[in-house]
């Protein structure tokens, strides 16, 4: 245990000495995976389908806050979608800058998530977002991860409508426009997977803030609880199945990246928890001091015995060579 | 000779100038009701944009239902209907913003009590050391 402390105390005094270099990596990172992810499953605008335009978007969104980033997805998708269905592209944007004004006007520094969900959904692990937005972040936080969340499940409906969305049906344009919006708004399993994140979110964040003893490991457990009996809630409403395998496998997949997170934040010694309490003029001061845990980076010094090379004189050493080597 | 204390107090006040300056702005530069009601306006505006480009979608989701309405009464349910949802919605939408700037005001005026404060500290440590310097043996029993 202490070596993993260790390693955390190496880590973070990793990142406080090159964090000028490391984020905008990270940026890059998230940037590439984002723009990657969007051309690999709506790559129907053939000019943005390079690996070049992706990269040069990453390197772009490395030195430029979360928000560019999003703004770029989002223009990005919507560029897809237009040359599928314009009528898609036009509800999808009137639908986005709904979102912009009316939440990020008053956070914009959560735009990160907007970009950060659809990803983990991809990679099959959903329920971890909920978890550590709720360990790190506020109650807020909940809506750029369900804003999130739907933005998969219309990629994924884009994704598996591609040909009707495109095929010149002969549905009129009103009824073209109400059949996209249904199927947008009405997806069930978009539905469930929204309140499934929102409980998860404020969940964890709820029990987190808590004044009891490992309360953020509790609120990992609330965060699961909340997530299943959404899931389990949806499949008794509105028959949304969910594989149980894959379900049990992201869970916990989730929770142990959960419990990692939980390690490197929050690391804290209850048994020398202390109740201290004092006053001043105007309050009552009831206070419980939980101390962190803090190892102290072990200061290794390497002492080098070596034998030093003899010093001779010149007059020492023999004048031929040969007969020294004799 | 330095000062440990008076370096530490210092520190600790750049510190919070550094980490708070947003609110410590924010503080100067506004009154708590121009920002809270500054804010409101941009709601107000913002949450009436969205509802506009939302009757647009509903328009083109619901156009044929709203020509079928054949008299001008059903055509006056209809408005009625997302008028209640426009004033509905907005009540709620200030609602929410009154509290996030009032709850971010009192954050920030807490972070100015507490620079200020620090400041205070910092000015009396000085006006010690000068009185110190001024009167150099006022206080000391000479023998």
């Amino acid at each position: 245990m202490i070596a993993l402390f260790v390693f955390r105390e190496k880590l973070r005094g990793f990142y406080g000495k090159y964090d000028v270099f490391i984020t905008p990596v990270v940026r890059f990172v998230l940037g590439f995976l984002a723009f990657h992810l969007i051309n690999r499953d709506l790559g129907y605008m053939t000019r943005l389908n390079s690996i070049l335009v992706e990269l040069v978007l990453a390197l772009v969104c490395s030195v430029l806050p979360y928000g560019i980033m999003a703004f770029l997805a989002a223009l990005m998708i919507l560029a897809h979608i237009s040359s599928v269905s314009l009528e898609l592209a036009l509800i999808l944007a009137i639908l986005m800058v709904i979102v912009g004004i009316l939440y990020f006007g008053f956070q914009p520094g959560d735009s990160y998530l907007l970009v950060l969900t659809p990803i983990f959904f991809h990679y099959n692990i959903p329920y971890a977002i909920p978890l550590l937005v709720g360990l790190a972040g506020h109650m807020a936080s909940a809506v750029p991860v369900c804003c999130g969340t739907a933005m998969f499940y219309i990629f994924q409906y884009v994704k598996q409508n591609a040909g009707v969305l495109s095929g010149d049906t002969s549905a009129e344009l009103i009824q073209r426009y109400a059949q996209i919006v249904r199927s947008l708004l009405m997806n069930q399993a978009m539905i469930v997977m929204i309140a499934a994140c929102g409980a998860g979110v404020v969940a964890v964040y709820l029990v987190r803030r808590l004044s009891v003893n490992y309360s953020w490991a509790i609120a990992i457990a609330a965060g699961v609880v909340a997530q299943l009996g959404m899931i389990f809630m949806g499949d008794y409403v509105f028959d949304v199945s969910v594989p149980m395998g894959s379900l049990i496998t992201s869970m916990l997949l989730s929770v142990v990246f959960a419990l990692v997170y939980y390690f490197m934040a929050f690391a804290v010694d209850y048994s020398r928890t202390e109740y201290l309490q004092f006053e001043d003029d105007d309050y009552y001061y009831y206070v419980k001091a939980v101390p962190k845990i803090s190892v102290s980076m072990p200061d290794v010094k390497v002492q080098r015995f070596s034998r030093k090379e003899p010093e001779y004189l010149d007059e020492d050493l023999p004048d031929d060579d040969d007969e020294y080597l004799k | 000779m330095l000062n440990e204390n008076k370096i530490r107090l210092m520190t600790d006040i750049s510190m919070l100038e550094k980490e708070r300056s947003r609110d410590l702005t924010l503080v100067h530069r506004y009154f708590r009701g121009d920002y809270i009601g500054l804010h409101l306006l941009r709601s107000l505006l913002g949450y009436t944009f969205c509802w506009c480009l939302g009757m647009v979608l509903v328009g083109m989701c619901k156009v044929e239902d709203i020509i079928s309405a054949m008299s001008i009464t059903d055509l006056a349910d209809y408005l009625l209907g997302y008028l209640t949802w426009y004033i509905g919605g907005l009540a709620v939408y200030l609602m929410i913003t009154f509290i996030v700037y009032f709850v971010r005001y009192r954050r920030a005026a807490r972070s100015m009590k507490l620079y200020l404060g620090g400041l205070k500290s910092l000015e009396r440590r000085y006006e010690l050391s000068d009185r110190d310097r001024e009167q150099p043996g006022k206080g000391v029993r000479r023998s």
